[in-house]
């Protein structure tokens, strides 16, 4: 399958500024892609020259198919990290004025925002001006300016910035709905449980190189723990292979010794008289975990 | 194209619909009227409750009051003329007649007749005159819009016994009685004791700095604007750099071209309606449309780049005041293109690119200037405009739009050596 997104070795400095250095990594089409990385690592540089903003020094960008030109910029909706609106000016016109510099008819786009300001809740303050609004209105009046034109590629940084547990929901929610409706998301985000909830692939950048890439399961499994978690009825002590074994919060928590299968100690365990499995699991780091790892340099501190 | 149209439309509607704007093209000619009538109404008013000249109309010639006192310490006056007529050369004429003279031997006789309010005023002339030349007034009131011996009166006088020769006398104290002056200019310049000759171009030089100027600082906010908001980064998703420019600088122009209109109406308007006799030359509409657009194609490419370099409006007008200086020139030397607009230095300030755009506009209303002189201005104009416009443009990119750096002199000048080079 071609990728929506290619990003090859890109590089890109201001001054003597190396924003970024070695970023690769792509994007399919109708997924939701997590771009991730502490601050200052080029993600914001890199998403730009992503959407053609910034011209990479080295390597190459390809998108929608090949190098982005005026026709394939109205096929992107972008929601930058910081708000993008025009604060002194009414929220509606605003959405209709941007909508229109994508191609959309004044009268489309007029239609489209009615029943986007409807869904955020937003429709009774369409004639206030931006700055009139909460930080949480802005943010999704930001959502409906990304969406308004109906983009393929859709690049949201910090989407959930400024907004409340039930409307970070309702964003979430918009932000399926655009997966399964074909669309291809890119989200950057420091929320790792909303990466874990919505995005299948990630890609971690730091100090501008792409230090981690893939699915979320196989970096999970490849950062996951030589341990097991079980839930269950007997007693799981002195088990054969197990170096080590807490009780807590109702699971047994196994430290396996070095060469220990976790395979060999579900037999083991299995084989056992009296015991009542009801959950056995390869322990996992979670991805704020392997993120601070990785960011801190000691990504083999995981796996020991 | 198509989204370039749409900036141009937003950037006219976004900024007509500023109440900002509705109240500086109508509220500052208010305000300027308003202030000019009521210090003509003042200065009437003054006059017409007599002030304090007691030469003026209500206290002419008629009066025959002994009023105006004399102390003659120098032992020079030793006749009064029987008429007394100063005045003249662009003032009016006064005749006084002598009965209004009383002469006193000492100053205290003469301050105790002012007190008992016998008298307006008195003279005293110093015992040492004819070495210092020295004259004291004294007088019971003061006015702010009349000058209490303006009109030389008892310089007559003392010219007339200097004399002793009522001819000589009145050579004395007006001795040109009328200047023929040619110019070498196609059409003879205006008559400099008509008000008007200084105020048209005056006005005419107010619109055009005043409308460059307002226009450009709407440039520099909506530039800082979107860099502050971060709506550039936004746009620049949808159109290239140079394309959002363009968009500003047409829409933005529309707006100037609008308010000119509206002053210039008005200001027409109230020239014709007064029935003065103020011709404006031939093609002063075309001339002055060139280099308006021209001039503001000009300082608002200009204004573009300094808001693309700063980070917010508040650092952009810093350099306001510099970037705008050129225009205000002609506005320091306003009185000399009213007065003399074919002089050397209108001359060179109206075909200087960066200063002809007021200049040759205020001299096109002072006086008839030669084709080529306005052909050589425009063609100055419109290849250094190009310049501006195309180095400008360099300015309106991506890095600068988002970038957050301070604008520092030092900046500046590096980003030009960069961008120019």
């Amino acid at each position: 399958m071609t990728p929506t997104v290619t990003i090859s070795h890109v590089a890109k400095s201001f001054g003597q500024v190396h924003a970024v250095e070695d970023v690769s990594f792509e994007v399919y089409a109708g997924e939701i892609f997590g771009l991730l990385g502490p601050n200052g690592a080029g993600k914001t540089t890199t998403i730009r020259m992503m959407l053609d903003i910034f011209k990479p020094e080295r390597g190459e960008v390809s998108v929608l198919g090949g190098a982005i030109d005026e026709a394939k910029k109205n096929r992107i909706g972008y929601l930058p990290e910081e708000r993008g609106l025009y604060k002194d000016l009414k929220l509606e016109a605003t959405l209709i004025f941007l909508a229109t510099l994508k191609g959309v008819s004044e009268t489309t786009a007029r239609k489209k925002a009615v029943d986007w300001l409807k869904r955020l809740d937003l429709y009774d303050h369409r004639q206030k001006k931006i700055q009139e609004l909460s930080k949480g209105m802005q943010q999704k009046a930001q959502v409906i300016a990304t969406l308004l034109h109906d983009p393929d590629l859709i690049v949201v940084d910090e989407p959930f910035a400024g907004l409340d547990p039930v409307n970070t929901r309702l964003i979430e929610d918009i932000i399926r709905e655009q997966q399964q409706a074909g669309k291809t998301i890119v989200m950057s985000t420091h929320q790792m449980y909303q990466v874990e909830a919505l995005c299948g692939r990630i890609a971690l950048i730091n100090k501008g190189r792409t230090v981690l890439y893939g699915e979320v399961d196989q970096i999970k499994h490849n950062f996951a723990g030589n341990a097991i978690v079980v839930k269950g009825q007997g007693d799981f002590t002195n088990v054969p292979g197990v170096l080590e074994t807490r009780h807590t919060n109702g699971d047994w928590h196994m430290a396996l010794a070095a060469g220990a299968n976790p395979q060999d100690v579900f037999k083991a365990l299995a084989a056992r008289e009296g015991l009542k499995i009801e959950r056995f699991e390869i322990a996992e780091p979670s991805l704020d975990d392997i993120f601070i790892s990785v960011v801190q340099g000691n990504p083999e501190a995981l796996n020991a | 194209m198509r989204n370039i149209w749409i900036v141009i439309k937003h950037e006219i509607k976004v900024t007509i619909g500023k109440p900002s704007f509705w109240l500086t093209t109508f509220l500052l000619p208010a305000v300027i009227i308003a202030l000019s009538a009521g210090s003509q109404l003042l200065a009437h008013s003054s006059l017409a409750e007599g002030g304090a000249n007691p030469f003026s109309a209500n206290s002419g010639s008629s009066n025959n009051k002994a009023d105006i006192g004399y102390v003659d310490e120098a032992g020079l006056i030793k006749q009064i003329p029987d008429r007394i007529e100063f005045g003249g050369a662009g003032s009016s004429v006064f005749v006084v007649s002598p009965d209004r003279l009383r002469k006193f031997s000492d100053r205290a006789s003469a301050q105790a007749a002012l007190e008992a309010g016998e008298l307006q005023q008195y003279y005293v002339v110093a015992a040492d005159f004819l070495k210092s030349g020295n004259l004291t007034l004294v007088d019971r009131n003061f006015s702010l819009f009349t000058s209490l011996d303006s009109s030389g009166f008892f310089e007559y006088i003392i010219n007339y016994n200097l004399a002793g020769n009522e001819n000589l006398a009145k050579m004395l104290s007006n001795p040109i009685k009328s200047t023929t002056t040619k110019q070498l200019a196609p059409k003879p310049a205006r008559d400099p004791k008509d008000a008007l000759t200084t105020i048209v171009p005056l006005a005419a030089l107010l619109i055009f700095y005043l409308v460059l100027t307002m226009t450009s600082q709407f440039m520099l906010q909506s530039v800082t604007k979107e860099k502050e908001n971060r709506t550039a980064e936004v746009l620049l998703l949808s159109l290239r750099p140079r394309d959002l420019m363009l968009g500003k600088v047409v829409g933005l122009g529309f707006v100037a071209l609008l308010q000119v209109a509206i002053w210039a109406a008005v200001g027409l308007t109230g020239l014709n309606t007064s029935g003065a006799n103020y011709i404006l030359p031939d093609g002063f509409l075309v001339w002055g449309v060139l280099y308006f657009v021209l001039g503001y194609l000009l300082y608002g490419s200009v204004f573009a780049a300094l808001g693309a370099l700063a980070p917010n409006t508040r650092e952009g007008s810093q350099f306001t005041f510099i970037a705008l200086l050129p225009l205000m020139l002609p506005l320091f030397l306003s009185n000399a293109f009213a007065q003399s607009p074919n002089d050397a230095l209108p001359v060179v300030l109206s075909l200087f690119p960066l200063t002809s755009p007021t200049s040759m506009i205020t001299r096109l209303s002072a006086t008839s200037v030669p084709i080529e002189q306005l052909l050589i201005g425009l063609v100055l104009l419109a290849a250094t405009t190009y310049l501006f416009v195309l180095l400008s443009a360099r300015f309106f990119r991506a890095d600068t739009l988002l970038s957050g750096d301070s604008l520092s002199f030092r900046r500046l000048i590096r980003e030009f050596r960069q961008k120019a080079a």
